[in-house]
């Protein structure tokens, strides 16, 4: 399978001198197109650094990122617009849907291939079509504050496959769900890493969706252990 | 692309569209203060144009006869008349006084104007309805902004005049509308006396030796005489013949006689850039004030929507919108209440205009000026909320 995101001996380090923070040691994780991995551990490992270095929102001390077959960052970036980086490469699902209220599901879902200069018509069939397949196009008229819980999220994860990025990042994409509905929401995205091939990485301390997971990375103290479920 | 901006209002259009309502009435106060000051230098105008004056001829050292009192004996008129460019000269007084009408009372300029001629200066240019004085005396023309109608009967001083004629426009440089009346009654009712007054003048004549001098009574009653009658008169106005130069025969009138003179340019400065100045620092005040107060308006609306919306600017970066467009959305919206607050204001002064008890002028080039100050000041006022935006991290649409 082709690599969807490598991740070689990621630092991040807080501030310098006797407050520095070393948020991260030294990761490495490799992520398959099509394949969902988590990433689990303690409050204060390291997990929200390195969905932020991943998101190309700070800057990584050393090590080296590459999504897709680009190399993103190799002791400095890589690229030179990291925001259309993160709009081409990169897909974010959060904890709440953050779908923006003043536009409707279309738009919501529309906005990032217009932002990246697609027409509007264009823009807005690949999203109807995206809602489709995520079984929410039925309500691609409706405005966000319409929907139900479940139906945003299922927006918010068509607007992460819209640009068809290499990676998508999930952050507690389940912590307010019961488990009926979190478990519906790892196989959702389960399907849609294989249809769209994709790889994505679900931040996560819900331990009712931790034994879904084929694979695992635990971080500790800013250094990742990577973990099998053996079911 | 779409109007992140566009639907941002649509989808909260209420609370926007009250917002700009609010602040368009502040705007409409705003553009009437600035009519409000037009008004009041279309009317000294207004007062100048009427006059039908070329110069204006007042006691000596005076700013007379609207900026401050001045005396001229009416014969100041005759010589003037007989030097070379001078067309026509009559005397005119002018009185601001309350008139008793219909249970109220109303302000008006009494003008005392030479009737006997059509055409001498003074004399109201245009009637609107019934005649010009033509009797010496008891007969007046009303500014129809009086109330007065023709046949009504008022009341100055001690004597009723009948209207017979109705003017319009006619108005003094402080607004009040105008009453004409002859010269003749015009001095009485300015210089008259009350009886009281009389009395005891004529008591103080009477015990003074060298007025009323034992065995000749009749100088005592000439003095009395003299000092029950005025043939004062406030201004002289002048028209200079076609083709001569106003300022040549203002200089000839200066040189020859013991006055001061005036052309309408000193005319309109001492109006303006005298009179009004006040005023006009007092409206360009609240001018300041109305503008620092609405932009302080659209600055905490356009701030508060923005903070309110934070999290899907973060969101909104993240998914990798530029600061440029973000900062558009916001731009956009300060505009947006910008116009609809400056097409309220329009429509609320035009609305109300017309009820202000003095001339309240919309000038076209105003509004313009106004909408462009309008839309600088949103611009300005929208800057704290694009600073504010532009601060946010993307980072923050990802939990801690
Ligand atoms: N902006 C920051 N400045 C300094 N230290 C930080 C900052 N953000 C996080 N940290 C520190 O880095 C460590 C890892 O934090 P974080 O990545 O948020 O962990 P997690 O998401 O797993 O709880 C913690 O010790 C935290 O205090
Ligand atoms: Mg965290």
């Amino acid at each position: 399978m082709a690599e969807g995101i490598r991740i070689e001996n990621l630092v991040k380090t807080y501030g310098s001198g006797d407050t520095a923070v070393h948020a991260l040691r030294g990761v490495n994780m490799a992520v398959a197109k099509g394949e969902v991995v988590g990433l689990i551990g303690p409050s204060g490992s390291g997990k929200s650094t390195l969905l932020k270095c991943l998101g190309a929102v700070i800057e990584p001390s050393s090590g080296r990122m590459i999504i897709g077959d680009n190399v993103i960052y190799d002791g400095g970036w890589k690229v030179r617009d990291l925001r259309a980086l993160r709009r081409d490469l990169i897909g974010f699902i959060f904890q709440a849907p953050y779908l923006i209220p003043f536009l409707d599901v279309t738009d919501n879902v529309a906005l990032l291939p217009m932002l990246a200069g697609k027409p509007n018509t264009v823009a807005r069939k690949e999203a109807r079509d995206l809602l489709d397949a995520l079984d929410v196009g039925h309500r691609a008229a409706a405005m966000p504050s319409q929907l139900s819980g479940g139906e945003q999220q299922r927006v918010s994860i068509a607007r992460a496959l819209v640009n068809r990025p290499p990676v998508i990042l999930a952050d507690e994409p389940t912590a307010p769900l019961d488990s009926v509905r979190a478990l519906a929401v790892v196989d959702l995205l389960n399907s849609m890493a294989r249809q769209f091939d994709t790889a994505i990485i679900v931040v996560t301390h819900d331990e009712k969706i931790i034994p879904t997971f084929r694979r695992l990375y635990n971080i500790r103290e800013g250094i990742t252990v990577e973990e099998q479920n053996s079911t | 692309m779409i109007s992140l901006a566009g639907r941002d209002i649509l989808h909260g259009w209420g609370k926007f569209v009250l917002t700009g309502v609010g602040l368009g009435l502040l705007i409409g106060v705003t553009l009437s203060m600035a009519g409000v000051y037009r008004g009041m230098v279309d009317d000294a105008q207004a007062l100048l144009d009427n006059s039908g004056a070329d110069l204006w001829v007042v006691q000596k050292d005076t700013l007379g006869p609207y900026a401050e009192p001045s005396s001229l004996n009416e014969d100041t008129e005759r010589p003037i008349r007989a030097m070379a460019g001078v067309d026509r000269a009559a005397g005119v007084t002018y009185l601001t006084m309350q008139i008793a009408h219909e249970g109220s009372d109303v302000r008006v300029m009494v003008v005392g104007a030479e009737v006997a001629l059509p055409g001498e200066p003074g004399q109201p240019p245009h009637l609107l309805a019934g005649r010009r004085i033509v009797h010496g005396h008891y007969e007046a023309v009303a500014d129809v902004k009086t109330g007065f109608a023709i046949g009504d009967r008022v009341k100055v001083r001690r004597n009723t005049y009948r209207i017979v004629g109705l003017t319009s426009r006619m108005v003094s440089s402080g607004g009040d509308p105008m009453l004409f009346l002859s010269l003749k009654d015009a001095q009485d009712a300015q210089f008259d006396k009350d009886s009281d007054a009389i009395v005891r003048q004529r008591a103080r004549t009477a015990s003074s030796p060298v007025l009323n001098p034992p065995g000749y009574p009749a100088v005592a009653e000439a003095v009395n005489a003299a000092q029950a009658t005025s043939n004062n008169v406030n201004a002289v106005l002048v028209t200079v013949k076609r083709g001569a130069d106003a300022d040549q025969v203002a200089a000839a009138i200066r040189r020859w006689q013991r006055v001061t003179v005036y052309t309408r340019a000193d005319m309109e400065s001492i109006l303006i850039d005298k009179m009004i100045a006040n005023s006009a620092r007092q409206i360009g005040m609240f001018l300041v004030i109305l503008a620092i107060v609405s932009a302080a308006i659209v600055a905490f609306i356009i701030y508060t929507m923005t903070i309110g919306k934070i999290r899907e600017i973060a969101v909104l970066k993240l998914i990798g919108t530029r600061n440029r467009t973000i900062a558009g959305m916001i731009l956009q919206q300060a505009l947006g209440l910008g116009l609809i607050g400056f097409a309220v204001g329009k429509i609320a002064a035009s609305f109300w205009a017309p009820f202000f008890p003095k001339y309240v002028l919309l000038l076209p080039a105003d509004s313009l000026r106004g909408f462009f100050v309008v839309m600088g000041i949103c611009t300005l006022a929208s800057l704290l909320a694009i600073h504010a935006a532009i601060k946010v991290d993307p980072a923050e649409a990802i939990g801690g």
